[in-house]
Formats: C-alpha cells, structure tokens, sequence
C-alpha cells in the first residue's frame, strides 16, 4: 500500500504569464461570443426543414444537458480531489451486496440527473469504487431520485403501480446488474482502455499536497472528464434528433392496446426519444389514453438506463461488450416487470 | 507530441462546452432561450453556463500536458509501477505500450469531428423553431395531458381566461361536460394545421426542453378560408358545443401574424 510520491508537476507558470493566458482565455471566450452573435448575419444558412428540426432537438437536448453534465463533472472533482480519503468509505456497509444496496440509494442525495450520473460515476471508479458498485448506482440513480419520483408522482400519481413499480423495477434492476457484473472475472476489463488510462494516471498522481496543487489537479481533471463526456453527449443528442426525424412515430404507435406488442413499442420509444428522466413521465403520460400501464413502466424504466444519448456516455467507460450485456437485461426486465403489471393492474 | 494532442483535447472537451455555454449564455441575453428549453430552468443552465467559461479561462492557466503529467509518455516506468500496490488499481498494462486498434482510431477521430462541426452549426446558425411539419407528425390525436386534471377542474370552476391551446385541446379531449363551456370566449394563437371543422389550430407544448415536444390541436370553424398549413394565426371566438358533444371553437376573427418570439406552450 506504500505509494511513493510522483516527482513535483512541471514549475508553476510564474504569475505574470500566468495573467497573460488569462486574458488570452477571455478573448477566446469573447470571440465565440462575437461568433455566435454575429455568425448568422455573415453566413446566412438556409438549411433544409428536416435538417434543421434535428438540429434544433439536438441542440435542445444539449443545452438542457450541459447544466447537469457541468454539475456531475463538478461533483466528480469534489469526490476525487477534496473529499479526504476514507470518508466515504467509512460510510458504507462491508458486506458487497450492501454496499451496492446503499450505492442504488445514493441517487436520492446527489442532485445530477442521468447525464452528469456518467462523469459522477467516473469520479467514483477513480476513487476506488469497484465496477459493480459504480454500475448499480449508475443504473440506480435516474429512477431513484427525488426529482423523478415528484414528476412521476405528479403525472400518475398511484395510478396502476405504475410509480411504484418504476421505483422497485429501478432499484431491483440496478442490483442485478451489480450481483451480475460482481460475478465478473474480471471487472477491470469492463472498461474502456482509455479509461483505465486515466485512471492509472490519477493514482500516479496521488493526493494531491496542499491546496494550490488539488485547485491545479481540479482544473486538470475539468479538462479531463469534458474530454471524455462532451464529444459523447454530442454525438449522443445529435442521433436522438436525427432518430426523432427520421422515425415516423406512428409506425411505433399502430400498436398501442396489445398487451405484448405495447411494451416492446414503448421500449423502442423509450430508447429512440432519450427524454430526461425528470421529465419523461409527462411525456409517458400523453400516452397513457392508448397504451397499456405495463408498456408505460417498462418506457419508464428502459428511458434513463439505455436510451441512445445514455449509451454513448457509457460508452466513454464502459465497453461495447458491456453495453450490450447492460442493454439485454434491462430491457428484458423491463419487459418482465412491464408483463407483470399488465397481467395485476 | 503531447501538446499537440492535449490542445486536441481540450478542444474537443473544454472547447465544445465553452462554444455551448456561449450560445446557451447568447440566448438567455437575447432571451431566446425558450426556443430549445423551458424557461423555469433558464437560471440554472445560464450559471452553469458560467461555471464552464470560468473553467475554460482557467484552463489556459495550465500548460498544454500538463493535465496528464506523467501520462503516456513516460513509457512503461516509474509512475505505473507505484500503483500497482493499490487496491483500486485497474491493473491494465501500461498505456504507452497499448496500440489502439484502427478502427477504434477512426472511430475517435470520426466522432471528434462529427461533434466539432455540430456545436460548430449551433454557433453559426440562428436559433429556429420546430417546424410545422414536425408538429403534425408528432400529433398522435392523443392529448397532451400535461396539466391532467388541473386544467378540467380549472375550466369547471369558470377561470379560462390563462389557458393556451395545449390546456383547451386536453378540456376539449377529456371533459364530460361539454356544455359547461359553451360559450366560453377565446383568444388564442398558434398555427394552422389540416382538421375536420375549417383548420386545427395546433401549438407545441414543452415540458422541459424541445425533444419532449407535443402538438396540441383544437378544431376551429371559421367563416372564412383556411390559412395556409404552418401559418401562425391569432384566432378571437368563442367555444362552441355541438349536438353530439364535441368541442370546436367558432373563430371571430382569424388574424394572420408573424411566428412569435415564444412559440411553444409550457
């Protein structure tokens, strides 16, 4: 457990180059201001209808997502740059299989929504989590979250189960796919490569000495988890505003009353539109006068874990082999758990 | 060449935050910001959008690199081996001798640019709404219930005097009591689109942002011709209730106007 310290970070700019480059980052910022507003006057584009409606979803979803992916980033340095070692491990239980029953709780105190979940998580696998846990609360954490419940209450209310079988579905689907995962060999090879780069350069890194060398490693690491997640959210939100074009919705909405059929459409919506999972119950609900509650649950349960936007975030993490195992059982306990409320309600 | 591939980085990580937090920063000042989300959030998407910039003049503050300092291109040595005692240690080889496979390159490389060139359009283009089109092909002739039963128990009780197309046409789909709003008068606007009476007028509702989008359409009977399909239209009558029960508005007037800088409902 010795770790000998990494040799001092290269010098320290000296103060003045120091303001330098911060002037020279403000004009920056400033010429993207003077782009954007002066932009459209000098290139003025006219482009196609359809082109432009995906774009303007795609750019709805990420500036709706941005807020919550910089809080997740920022939390994602508190955890690993200023909460102290050990703290909160000292919170949780030993035992494995509770430790990822608390984890799937942590949702309901961390204030990220499903996107910033992503470089959350990232913090909590830098921070020694092991890849079980930090999925259990990955998949966790959209559904079981005060927010979610609220909205979901508020469009439902109790209505046929459907809120609570969202919540139970939720956490029970998380802690399958920990127990699942914990089974692994191998969990480390769950990740991506590049991800366990980082990694083994943060703990190359160590705790960082005093607090102008974690302010240094907190801007490092803004740097870092931007990298890794925005390229992603962006492509992410482009397919969901290209899909939502592109798919006629009432070819998925033909079958709206068959018991069977209505899950498996809900879920190919659910997995199509990328909706937030705060929201996504008002939008379920608008179908609620034509589909079955069982096909609700499972739109309610697959949208926040698997939908397009959500994976290519995992994506940055987690492999493609992963992604597909993720995918395979949460929609098939969607379907699972969708049947059942059909069959009770 | 490790600036090289940090600036590379940070443009496509710190770079395409800043450029989205400048147009989302650009719409609230030219308080636009309701054409791609709901305003209710406009404060938190505006700090965060602060937060970002601040970062990114930060950021120009740390030498190229030095955001992985003994990353890569310290080769398999010191650095890697004093993790190997860690318990979270992801055990991986050492990243320098690791080749990344071609495909996963082009992939990287691919997505990097797709990215790029998007938020390089949203820098670019001017705001726009959805158009017409879309909204008719998202009108699944089910209601948006999103104010549910608050907007039938407001309408009981006589105050419609807020409500917008997206609470008429849920009143119009769900009430039982069809003749309690007979009469009732009517300013609304939004767009016309293909119906069964004269037009539908339809308007998208949003809950949180664009994606979520639903049409919401009531069926108008008016005098006159029908405005063309997409064209904004503020329409003055009254609720009528037919023999059978059905809800259409009888339109006064039907005056053509420009899109409105607030084209979705909320």
């Amino acid at each position: 457990m010795t770790r000998t310290e990494p040799p001092a970070v290269s010098a320290r700019p000296k103060s003045g180059r120091g303001v330098a480059w911060l002037v020279i980052g403000a004009v920056v910022i400033g010429l993207l201001f003077a782009i954007d507003l002066l932009g459209p006057g000098i290139y003025p584009v006219e482009l196609p209808t359809r082109a432009q409606d995906g774009l303007t979803l795609a750019l709805s979803v990420l500036i709706e997502s941005l807020p919550f992916i910089v809080l997740g980033v920022l939390l994602s340095i508190v955890v690993q740059v200023w909460v102290p070692p050990g703290v909160l491990e000292r919170w949780m239980p030993r035992r494995a299989w509770a430790r990822r029953a608390v984890l799937s709780l942590l949702g309901m105190v961390v204030p990220v929504c499903e996107c910033g979940n992503v470089p959350f998580a990232r913090g909590l696998l830098m921070r020694g989590f092991s890849v079980p846990e930090t999925l259990t609360f990955l998949i966790a954490a959209p559904i079981v979250n005060p927010i979610v419940i609220i909205t979901t209450h508020q469009a439902f209310g109790f209505d046929d189960g459907i809120l609570i079988a969202r919540l139970l579905g939720g956490y029970a689907i998380a802690n399958l796919i920990g127990w699942l995962y914990s089974r692994h060999p191998d969990p480390d090879g769950l990740l991506t490569q590049r991800f366990r780069d980082t990694c083994d350069l943060q703990h190359a890194q160590g705790a960082a000495v005093g607090a102008s060398g974690k302010w240094r490693r907190s801007v490092g690491q803004f740097v870092v988890e931007l990298r890794a997640v925005l390229p992603a959210l962006v492509i992410g939100s482009a397919l969901a505003g290209a899909v939502q074009v592109l798919v006629p919705r009432d070819a998925l909405l033909a079958i709206g009353s068959d018991p069977t059929l209505s899950i498996v459409a809900m879920i190919l919506l659910a997995m199509v539109v990328s909706i937030c999972s705060n929201v996504d119950a008002f939008f379920a609900l608008s179908f609620a006068s034509t589909f079955t509650p069982g096909s609700l649950v499972a739109f309610l349960l697959v949208g926040p874990l698997v939908d397009v936007k959500m994976l290519a975030l995992m994506r940055t993490t987690f492999t493609t082999r992963v992604l597909v195992g993720l995918t395979v059982i949460v929609v098939l306990s969607a379907f699972a758990i969708g049947t059942a409320v059909n069959l009770l309600a | 060449m490790p600036e090289r591939r940090s600036f590379v980085n940070r443009l496509l990580g710190v770079g395409l935050a800043a450029a989205l937090a400048v147009v989302t920063l650009s719409l609230v000042a030219t308080g636009r910001l309701g054409l791609y989300i709901n305003p209710d959030s406009t404060w938190f998407a505006a700090s965060m959008a602060v937060v970002v910039l601040i970062g990114a003049v930060l950021t120009f503050v740390l030498p190229l690199g030095a955001e992985d300092d003994h990353g890569h291109d310290h080769g398999a040595g010191d650095a890697h081996d004093n993790a190997a005692g860690d318990t979270h240690d992801h055990g991986s080889s050492a990243p320098a001798a690791h080749r990344r496979h071609p495909l996963a390159v082009a992939a990287t490389v691919g997505g990097g640019v797709a990215a790029s060139v998007i938020v390089l359009a949203a820098l670019v283009t001017p705001p726009a709404s959805l158009s017409a089109e879309l909204a008719m092909s998202r009108d699944i002739d089910a209601p948006p219930l999103f104010a549910g039963a608050d907007a039938v128990t407001l309408a009981a009780t006589g105050d419609t005097t807020e409500f917008g197309v997206g609470e008429w046409a849920t009143v119009f789909a769900t009430s039982t009591n069809p003749d309690a709003y007979d009469g009732d008068p009517v300013t609304l606007t939004g767009f016309a689109t293909p119906g069964d009476g004269s037009f539908d007028l339809t308007r998208l509702v949003i809950t949180h942002c664009v994606i979520d989008a639903q049409a919401a359409s009531i069926p108008i009977s008016a005098g006159e011709a029908a405005p063309d399909t997409g064209q904004w239209v503020r329409i003055t009558g009254t609720v009528n209730a037919t023999a059978d029960g059905q809800l259409s508005v009888e339109a006064d007037s039907v005056e053509r106007i420009d899109e409105p800088g607030d084209p979705y409902e909320y």
